[in-house]
């Protein structure tokens, strides 16, 4: 078919580190250097332990009030992002330093983000015209978790690859914990979006504890 | 190999059958009949309270019906039952809440077999005969009353015609007539009343389940069907009541066998299946004092809601259903039939002659015991020793028993049982390494996520709401499908465009979404804005959707091409939408305007001027378009045989074969489902070419093995998807019987409207089975002679996997969880969907019809 005639072009763009066409940065420091390594520490300082804390006021002090737990969630994943996760990305053999414009930057690109993943979520089977407040909870708690990944793809001038798996672990932890939402024991925490933010906190913890080792 | 599948398949099969056997057995029942044991003759001595019963059986009469403010208009029971006249009752019908189980409970007091739900539907089945079983209609022969019944003849299957000196049935599975149906019934009234010779009056009128399955128990029509129903009753009271020479000697009992949830379906277990009215009506209940719940309100009532502010259909005082039985024994003083479970409603004691009760009492509860199979010492309370029996303790006692009876109902073969699971095993292991060799020769890794999802669905049999919502799981399944699909197809890098890739999948995606927002499925939440339902109050667009779903079906580039073949195409296709469009309208469906002269018109071109209306035209407009499909499939296949002949391959034969089974399956899917083929279409035009990409970029050993694995198991994802989201569950109460019918008279043949209903239900999983044959049979893909059979055999091969590893875990969690609450309601209908899935799909439709379209291609 149509097939046919692209093996030739071979066009090759990927989301992948290793053969991306680099953009020219701003990073006047980074020319030269075809490869960057792009990578993060392995050090206990990545462990999100204000992941679990969080979670367990969300369970235990505040009534599965998803609202709050965001307004917990975005200064906390500030301050990891600038005292913990920032100190352990390296890039181009040094650990670069915070870009405070950026971090505000990056916390509006997560709310707009949180807009697509509205739709994403639509789309893996979220409510559609019902709950659409708790969807979009959903959505913006899932991009405030990605928030340390993101704003590190935009400081490390968009190596995607690294990063990808911050992503993959919190939308796998969301979508395994689908899996209790349609049994009977008609608890409170089964109802919608709670054991998906949970889960997607889970998927986060382990993402960041693990993400590089993976 | 594929000899070694066959063999298989037929273990499989056959162990399937043998576990069923074992553990949906007949039911062992107390023969001979009852004679009264505890001063016989005082009891037969005595007078008894009533002398004459009209007993009318309004089917999937749900409690609300009769008593709620919103729901009801039955005004004259209202009065009654404020004037103390009437006496109004919740009946906990027991499941399956089909009829002919809950006839047999209504009779017997026994409590249902799980087999007498598929009995059900197999009406001429003559195992369910009561002939032999001691039941009130028994007990009412022998005492030489004069027995009249009208109605659904489940009753005459039920019993021998002999015991009625008048009777005439009619047939309860024309689900879209609900007027003719009950005229049939009230027409024998107005003689009987005058002749006024019967002793028990038996009616029981089916339109108000018609109703429900056509139209939800909310329906337009059931206003219309509650005043006509309400009139009747009226009627019959009145005339029985006010007559001077009867006095008050007759009792009414209006009763619906069982409800129906709020689709109008039933057969499981939720509060609205089992929750029927039940209304005594007679002049004589007016002396006495009436009970206790209904003293304090005024019917019609408000709903009781449960805590998540669901009506629980709960209604004045709540009995079971089986109660009727030993308290109308007990009223016309009958003994109460052997293998009864009913303990009499405490309210009618007071009914009889005094120095009869506590003997009545003690009749009853013995008979319990006997039923019960141990001896009174068991229980706290010993009645011989004290003549004043205490009724209270003695009533709770027998609610104890009855607990007990109504829970261990059955007994299982387990002899058979394990010789079954035994062969299942032996199946598996063969089967795992038949699979695991087939494998080891391609890539080992293929293998993974068929095992992964087996092992998955099957750890699911064990949960009850798994069961309930195995549509989740295939969603579930789905969505990680897709993004694995996707991601993979990224990361592999071979050279083809992301953004395609990308673009593709998210169509794919976005159809799959919509296909999950099209109906409703499971047990646990109902929305209201679902596709269908939105489709339904947008006639519209439904029927314009539906027409270019049909017209894409039949004229896609291939049919275009030959002027005979699109001739045929278009006259097939035109058929089906004119037979659609027709049932809709005989159904008070809205179609759009213009639909219906040109409907008419159409109809009377097709099948001559003799058909002048649209209900006229139904049967014979059906058998034309299946005499034409058949004839079509057959004549493209001798065409292909004798014109095309040996040498030249006709690689065109296997996409017409498929189109036309498309158009059949269209033809046998509700007017509100039809364009979800449309979207079945798009991910159909879609996936191949995601297909295709992998095979460009991989060498063509590679190729083909990827794609042999992709395929059976793309086919048995979205098979199983699109199953539940076509609004099919795990429940008996969803099997979808209004396509069942499609050019069938009243003479109607039972094997069928079983082979319709089959397809009906099953369609989409027929249309993704059928969906894989162009792309594997093609001319490229078989190379030599016996190719075509090994690519046939490794096909199948991963589906029987599938159902071997979960055949497995469910008959274990079946056999584990026997004793469980749910065992009936949940596991069983499991089991039996299991059996038609692997019955129909995997050796039916997967395996002879496959074969045989593989053996002519």
């Amino acid at each position: 078919m149509s097939g046919k005639a692209k093996k030739q072009v071979k066009k090759r763009v990927t989301f992948s580190d290793d053969n991306t066409i680099v953009r020219q940065s701003h990073r006047k420091k980074n020319i030269g250097h075809e490869h960057p390594p792009v990578y993060v520490r392995k050090s206990l300082l990545t462990i999100p332990f204000h992941l679990i804390v969080l979670l367990y006021l969300y369970i235990y002090h505040s009534d599965y009030s998803t609202e709050l737990l965001l307004l917990g969630l975005i200064p906390s994943q500030v301050f990891y992002l600038v005292l913990q996760f920032n100190k352990c990305t390296v890039y181009g053999n040094k650990i670069i330093k915070i870009n405070y414009p950026l971090v505000f930057i990056s916390l509006g690109g997560a709310l707009l983000l949180s807009v697509p993943t509205l739709i994403i979520i639509i789309l893996f089977g979220a409510p559609f015209l019902e709950h659409i407040k708790e969807s979009w909870l959903l959505a913006s708690h899932c991009c405030f978790l990605a928030y340390p990944a993101m704003y590190s793809v935009f400081n490390c001038d968009f190596k995607v690859g690294m990063w990808k798996r911050y992503y993959v672990m919190i939308v796998l932890g969301g979508w395994l914990s689908c899996v209790v939402i349609p049994l009977d024991w008609d608890r409170p925490w089964q109802a919608w979006p709670i054991p998906v933010v949970i889960g997607s906190y889970l998927g986060a913890f382990v993402g960041y504890t693990l993400g590089s080792y993976i | 190999m594929l000899k070694r599948l066959t063999l298989l398949l037929t273990l499989q099969t056959l162990a399937l059958f043998l576990f069923a056997t074992g553990f949906f057995p007949q039911k062992t029942v107390i023969k001979g009949d009852s004679q009264f044991q505890i001063n016989a003759t005082l009891q037969s001595q005595t007078r008894p309270t009533f002398n004459k019963l009209v007993l009318i059986v309004i089917d999937a009469l749900r409690s609300d019906f009769l008593f709620d403010s919103q729901k009801s208009h039955f005004h004259f029971v209202h009065s009654q039952l404020n004037k103390g006249t009437a006496w109004g009752f919740t009946a906990y019908s027991n499941p399956p809440t089909v009829t002919l189980p809950r006839l047999k409970g209504i009779t017997t007091g026994s409590t249902p077999n799980f087999l007498d739900a598929i009995l059900n539907v197999a009406e001429d089945d003559i195992s369910s005969t009561l002939e032999d079983q001691d039941s009130l209609i028994k007990q009412f022969y022998m005492q030489g009353k004069n027995l009249k019944f009208f109605g659904d003849d489940t009753w005459l299957k039920l019993f021998p015609h002999h015991w009625f000196s008048e009777f005439e049935g009619t047939n309860s599975f024309f689900v879209s007539d609900f007027e003719i149906v009950d005229k049939n019934v009230t027409r024998h009234l107005p003689e009987q009343l005058a002749a006024n010779d019967a002793d028990v009056l038996i009616l029981h009128y089916l339109g108000l389940d018609h109703i429900g399955h056509k139209d939800g128990a909310s329906s337009k029509f059931m206003k219309h069907k509650h005043l006509e129903m309400d009139e009747i009753i009226k009627m019959i009271y009145e005339s029985t009541q006010y007559s001077n020479e009867y006095d008050d000697n007759t009792l009414m009992v209006v009763m619906g066998d069982h409800g129906m949830n709020e689709v109008g379906n039933h057969g499981g277990s939720s509060a609205g299946e089992t929750s029927a009215g039940m209304v005594f009506l007679s002049e004589k209940l007016a002396k006495y004092s009436t009970p206790q719940e209904q003293m304090n309100f005024e019917v019609p009532l408000l709903p009781n809601l449960n805590e998540e502010g669901q009506n629980n259909f709960q209604y004045l005082n709540s009995i079971q259903q089986v109660d009727l039985v030993p308290t109308l024994a007990t009223l016309f003083g009958l003994p109460i039939p052997k293998n009864s479970v009913g303990v009499i409603i405490p309210e009618f004691l007071q009914m009889l002659d005094p120095q009869i009760i506590s003997t009545k009492i003690k009749e009853n509860y013995n008979q319990l015991l006997q039923l019960s199979k141990k001896s009174a010492n068991e229980y706290e309370y010993n009645f011989d020793s004290d003549l004043d029996v205490n009724q209270e303790i003695l009533q709770n006692e027998m609610k104890n028993i009855q607990n007990e009876l109504t829970k261990t109902a059955t007994n299982y073969n387990y002899n058979l049982l394990i010789i079954g699971y035994s062969i299942l095993v032996i199946s598996t292991l063969f089967t795992s390494l038949l699979i695991w060799k087939d494998y080891s020769k391609k890539n080992i890794f293929q293998l993974i996520p068929i095992t992964v999802i087996s092992i998955m669905l099957g750890v699911s049999t064990f949960s009850s709401s798994f069961v309930e919502e195995e549509h989740q799981i295939w969603w579930w399944i789905t969505t990680g499908f897709i993004t694995v699909s996707l991601v993979s197809t990224l990361t592999l890098q071979n050279g083809f465009s992301p953004l395609k890739t990308i673009l593709y999948h998210l169509i794919i995606f976005g159809c799959a979404r919509i296909l999950r927002g099209w109906s409703n499925s499971g047990q646990k939440y109902i929305y209201d804005h679902v596709l269908s339902n939105v489709l339904k109050s947008h006639t519209n667009i439904q029927w314009y959707l539906n027409l270019l779903t049909i017209l894409i079906i039949g004229f896609q580039k291939d049919s275009t091409s030959n002027f005979f073949k699109f001739t045929i195409t278009f006259f097939l296709s035109v058929l089906c939408f004119i037979y659609k469009v027709n049932w809709a309208i005989v159904n008070n469906e809205n179609v759009p305007d213009w639909f219906y002269a040109s409907t008419y018109e159409a109809c009377s071109i097709l099948i001559g001027p003799t058909a002048t209306t649209f209900q006229d035209s139904l049967i014979p407009m059906a058998n034309l378009f299946l005499k034409a499909i058949v004839t079509t499939i057959i004549g493209r296949i001798i065409y292909s045989k004798i014109f095309i002949g040996k040498n030249n391959k006709d690689s065109l034969l296997i996409p017409d074969i498929v189109k036309y089974i498309k158009l059949l399956l269209i033809f046998e899917t509700s007017s509100t489902k039809i364009s979800q083929f449309l979207i079945f279409e798009i991910i159909n035009h879609i996936w191949p070419k995601l297909l295709n990409l992998v095979k460009d970029t991989s060498d063509n050993d590679i190729a083909n093995s990827i794609e042999l694995s992709l395929i059976p198991l793309i086919s048995l994802i979205l098979q199983n998807f699109t199953f539940f989201q076509f609004g099919g569950t795990n429940s008996i109460a969803t099997i979808d019987i209004s396509n069942a019918y499609h050019g069938i008279s009243e003479n109607y043949n039972i094997y069928q409207v079983g082979l319709f209903m089959t397809i009906s239900n099953f369609a989409p999983s027929i249309y993704w089975t059928i969906i894989t044959w162009p792309t594997l049979y093609n001319s490229t893909s078989i190379t030599n002679k016996n190719s075509k059979w090994i690519i046939f055999a490794s096909n199948k091969l991963p589906i029987l996997f599938f159902n071997c590893i979960v055949g497995c875990c469910l008959l274990a969690s079946c056999y584990i969880l026997r004793y469980h609450l749910f065992i009936w309601s949940v596991f069983s209908p499991k089991l039996c969907y299991f059996l038609g899935w692997n019955l129909f799909m995997n050796s039916i439709v997967g395996y002879i019809v496959e074969g045989l379209i593989v053996a002519l291609a």
